[in-house]
């Protein structure tokens, strides 16, 4: 049964031997290929197809797909429950390698401290600013910061955009978190920048719910 | 009287989180998402490579590529899958390599040479019983199914990451599947 096939699917590792389960077959499947049976599982069974639907035997070949699947499913996370915990070194050699320029962003003026010197501070340091302030808060994990306008030009402009999530609800109303972050983060800003800020706004997520929408401050 | 602040740990942090932050150049936060799904990456990099010294090469390689990659990630949420894809064709990648450079025409062909050392001898539940018929396919088969019934990608991405046509993938797949149902008959 091999000799016909193509080259490329001989490549690909067809061969054979592959186990032929009869039942699987579409004379066994009331005319339907197992295939067909897959992709309709994987369309949620609709548009509904009573030629499967009321066909014991593609019923079967649906329950044994489903089956198979949440085993090989299971079996990786299973394996992966087995995987030895790695040592630190391996997750430091990771860290080590990645490079930190990717995200650092712009370079941001800060005052000269003295008359020769041209000091900088990127982008990147000016969200980890943002994302210590934002943290402080109550159950809050600050996610994306973005810094609108032209931060390279001492005293242009600046908005700031802020996302977190709540993770731990403790009956703050949204408004005040967003305040709380709003407030904690203009005064990082305020301490450790130059940048001229003109809004913050904060968008906040909670577990399973739509974003609270932005308010402006 | 009043509460203590609770700062929330980065390891309770969801994966959009994370993302949002390592893409902002968070190392922390990237490496919560490292702890969280190395394993899995590993143990998915062992599945198609076999048990090699590859395996924690190309985990440690995806992550340093990912890295790079994070602010393009268009769903933070989908972090798992979008990893999983790095993984799976950095995999590809190195089976090429070690086919062209050790010039096994038919390497796709070749027996399944991994088992982990925590894997039974024999089939003492059914998730070994599935390890046991994964093992037992042909490799571009076995690759096939992990990544559309473990990973959940769709024919398009698979064939993309296999570098095959879809035809084929599809044909993969209605192997595995006979395959995988024959083998799993006795476990209903």
């Amino acid at each position: 049964m091999t000799t016909e096939l193509p080259e490329d699917l001989e490549a690909a590792g067809m061969s054979g031997e592959d186990v032929e389960t009869l039942s699987l077959e579409p004379e066994r499947l009331d005319g339907h290929t197992i295939d067909e049976l897959a992709d309709y599982l994987d369309a949620g069974m609709v548009p509904a197809d009573p030629s499967i639907d009321d066909s014991p035997s593609c019923q079967n070949a649906l329950d044994a797909l489903t089956r198979v699947r949440m085993l090989s499913h299971g079996a990786l996370e299973a394996d992966a429950l087995d995987e030895d915990e790695r040592e630190d070194d391996w997750i430091t050699e990771i860290l080590t390698n990645i490079s930190l320029e990717a995200h650092a962003g712009r370079d941001i003026p800060l005052p000269p401290l003295r008359e020769t010197e041209n000091s900088v501070i990127t982008e990147g340091a000016v969200r980890s600013i943002v994302r210590r302030a934002g943290d402080a808060v109550d159950g809050v994990l600050i996610g994306r910061c973005t810094l609108e306008g032209d931060v390279t030009v001492p005293r242009a402009p600046v908005s700031v955009e802020v996302t977190a999530r709540l993770l731990h609800d403790h009956g703050s109303t949204s408004a005040a978190v967003r305040e709380a972050i709003a407030v904690a983060v203009g005064e990082a800003l305020r301490t450790h920048t130059e940048l001229a800020v003109t809004t913050i706004r904060v968008t906040v997520r909670q577990d399973g719910a739509a974003p609270v929408p932005e308010e402006e401050r | 009287m009043t509460a203590q602040p609770r700062r929330v740990d980065l390891v309770d942090a969801d994966d959009e989180t994370l993302v949002e932050r390592a893409g902002h150049g968070d190392v922390r936060a990237f490496e919560v998402i490292v702890r969280r799904y190395g394993p899995l990456m590993r143990s998915y990099a062992r599945r198609v490579l076999g048990r090699t010294d590859d395996v924690d090469d190309v985990v440690q390689e995806t992550f340093v590529a990912a890295w790079q990659q994070l602010p393009s990630v268009d769903d933070p949420a989908k972090l798992k899958s979008w990893l999983m894809r790095i993984v799976s064709r950095r995999c590809v990648d190195r089976i090429r390599s070690r086919r062209d450079h050790a010039d096994v025409a038919d390497h796709e062909s070749e027996a399944p040479e991994h088992e982990t050392p925590h894997r039974r001898a024999e089939a003492s539940s059914r998730e070994a019983a599935v390890s046991q018929a994964l093992e037992g396919m042909p490799v571009a088969q076995r690759r096939a199914w992990i990544l559309k019934e473990m990973l959940g990608h769709s024919y398009d991405e698979i064939a993309d990451d296999l570098d095959l046509p879809v035809s084929t993938v599809r044909g993969l797949l209605s192997r595995a599947r006979k395959r995988m149902i024959g083998a799993m008959e006795g476990w209903r």
